[in-house]
């Protein structure tokens, strides 16, 4: 029973064969859609548009433009989104030492919307005043703030004598999230109607607003946020133990809380900022790594941000291709395969498994 | 040796700690003992460094823990508690590891390695390394442990630098088999320059493997005293029953038999 369905592989050989199957995912993603390229016309285009090439004069100057402007913001924006939801959900669960923790339940995505959404609707009229809304840090900034603290208030509630109740935490979830909802959607009930269109859609998770001021910020805090997270892999692990236990390993536990909840909001606010809640990826993600492999948070973080990566460019070509010419919002397609695998591993913690993937 | 001066711990206007002075001799096997409620759990986490006192110094070796730094302070003490659970399975190995993470960085040396095998060989758990901790039973889970704060402690490289292993009722969920494997191991420990200090609840348990008592009692040392100073009367004051000898005939060793 040890092994069972376990990959024998090691934890640097999965990370890599990840890394491969992300950049096929990433080709592919670049060469599906209204737009069809072959794998030949992005390589060139990526040439030309890093200034390795020189541009041929005469050359199809449409199929270019579409592929830098619109095509490789996009990729490249569903790539780190898909990263950050995948590490944000292993951050979540290592530190609500629980596998149904993720930014959609701990209120950290819906948080982030309705910072975002204030400044959408308000912005214009108040002294935060700029031009272009997702150009500005204002936006950002809100969704930060706002994730903080419904992340902040789910996870006080929950967490009493250095324990995790499960039950708390999910009923704090819903509250936190149920306000969260309720207020992005009374922006949207006062906004004007373009605007209305927009949040809602954009509440629904979406890639289409890929442009490369928003896709850089958004991978800039990415990066940062990563490599700064990496760090805590062996805290993580031995927060597992407990609290207590962690803090006799020398693991300054209250610090640790609260620099792994400031990171992850970073990110996942950032994100979100940008192309709306998308829940159940940092669920799914985290949770196949730990069936297929192991549940140590060295090698989890890293493969999540893999894993989340590439399972939001397939979701993402789904979403460009099911219904052409329009698109489904991204967050239908995850709650469509999310929420069947979060009652799953609910049914499997009620079921009292003192532990999870043995 | 662990020093405890004028220990006192006050939450709200409870005195949970009334000035506990208490010297722990160098490896030696240290038993704290008392009724519930004595203050011994509080008295163990400030002794550890986990918790500081309301007033008073805890000194190792003439050194304030409060001075060594985290990382100094975890590789010269380990505690195992009562029962840790996991939250999600990891090898058995795995969870011994973690008594590492105080002495390295990103990776694991081969050194580390070779400790995690010898204290997984000393608990007996070396053909169980590769069991996922949650499925292993309670008795096998301590070992696991056990092991974990042996190598968190390990430090052969530097010998005759002190290390403490302190014990949170660690035999209190286990069958009789695995409390004696567990004390014994930890006995054992002694002639490697370890201090144990323990919490024990039995006290024929305790008096069989400790060299020095401390008795709580209601926040204050009632005695502190090697195992001819713990009298009939004492354990009656402290433990409000009535204690009678009997006499092990096999081992010629006395014992206790308490009634209320």
């Amino acid at each position: 029973m040890t092994e069972r369905g376990r990959s024998r592989l090691g934890t640097g050989q999965v990370c890599l064969l990840l890394g491969a199957l992300l950049i096929v995912a990433a080709v592919a993603s670049a060469c599906i859609g209204a737009f069809t390229f072959t794998p030949g016309q992005v390589a060139h285009y990526l040439a030309q548009g890093l200034g390795w090439q020189a541009i041929p004069v005469g050359g199809n100057e449409l199929g270019r433009r579409v592929f830098l402007e619109l095509r490789l913001p996009r990729v490249i924006l569903a790539g780190v989104t898909g990263a950050v939801l995948g590490v944000s959900g292993t951050l979540m669960q290592g530190l609500f030492r629980n596998p149904i923790v993720e930014p959609g339940l701990a209120g950290t995505s819906a948080g982030a919307a309705l910072g975002a959404a204030l400044v959408f609707v308000f912005g214009e009229r108040t002294t935060l005043a700029f031009t272009a809304p997702l150009g500005s840090f204002a936006v950002p900034a809100l969704a930060f703030a706002g994730g903080f603290v419904a992340t902040m208030l789910v996870y006080r509630l929950s967490v009493s004598f250095g324990k995790v109740d499960v039950f708390t935490l999910l009923l704090a979830g819903i509250a936190v999230n149920a306000v969260c909802g309720a207020g992005t959607g009374f922006l949207s009930y006062v906004a004007r109607d373009p605007q209305a269109r927009n949040i809602t859609f954009w509440n629904l998770g979406t890639f289409t607003t890929a442009e490369w001021h928003g896709v850089t910020l958004v991978t800039v805090c990415f990066a940062a946020g990563f490599a700064w997270c990496m760090r805590y892999g062996k805290a993580l692990n031995a927060l597992m133990l407990g609290e207590a236990e962690a803090g006799y390993l020398g693991i300054d536990t209250r610090r640790l809380t609260l620099m792994l909840l400031v990171v992850n909001t970073l990110m996942v606010a950032v994100a979100t900022a940008m192309v709306g809640v998308i829940a159940f990826i940092g669920l799914v993600v985290p949770h196949v790594l730990r069936m297929l492999k192991s549940s140590d948070y060295t090698f989890l973080l890293p493969a999540s941000a893999l894993l989340g990566a590439v399972v939001m460019e397939v979701i993402d070509i789904v979403a460009r291709v099911l219904i052409p010419p329009a698109e489904l919002p991204i967050g239908i397609i995850t709650a469509v395969i999310g929420a069947p695998v979060f009652l799953w591993i609910l049914m499997r913690q009620r079921r009292g498994l003192s532990g999870f993937y043995g | 040796m662990v020093e405890l001066r004028d220990i006192s711990f006050v939450v709200g206007n409870k005195r949970i700690l009334d000035g506990v002075n208490a010297e722990l001799g160098e490896r030696r096997f240290n038993v704290i003992l008392g009724p519930n409620g004595a203050g011994k759990s509080t008295l163990l986490k400030i002794a550890t460094g986990m918790s500081r006192p309301t007033s008073g110094v805890v000194r190792y070796a003439g050194v304030d823990v409060t001075t060594l730094g985290k990382e100094r302070l975890a590789t010269t003490r380990a505690v195992l508690s009562q029962h840790v659970e996991l939250a999600f399975a990891l090898p058995a190995e795995d969870v011994v590891m973690m008594g590492r993470y105080p002495h390295y960085g990103r990776a694991p040396s081969p050194r580390d390695r070779e400790i995690v095998g010898r204290a997984l060989e000393i608990v007996g758990m070396s053909d169980r390394r590769a069991q996922p901790y949650p499925t292993l039973s309670g008795g096998e889970r301590q070992k696991v442990q056990l092991a974990r704060v042996l190598a968190q402690i390990w430090n052969y490289d530097e010998p005759r630098i002190p290390k403490y292993l302190f014990l949170d009722e660690p035999t209190s969920s286990l069958d009789i088999h695995y409390q004696i494997h567990l004390l014994d191991v930890a006995r054992g420990l002694l002639d490697f320059d370890c201090t144990v200090v323990a919490i024990l609840h039995d006290v024929n348990v305790a008096l069989h493997y400790g060299d020095y008592f401390l008795l709580l009692s209601e926040g204050r040392v009632a005695a502190a005293t090697d195992s001819g100073g713990i009298t009939r009367e004492l354990l009656e004051r402290v433990f409000r029953v009535r204690a009678h000898r009997v006499l092990d005939p096999e081992a010629g060793e006395q014992l206790w038999r308490f009634t209320l």
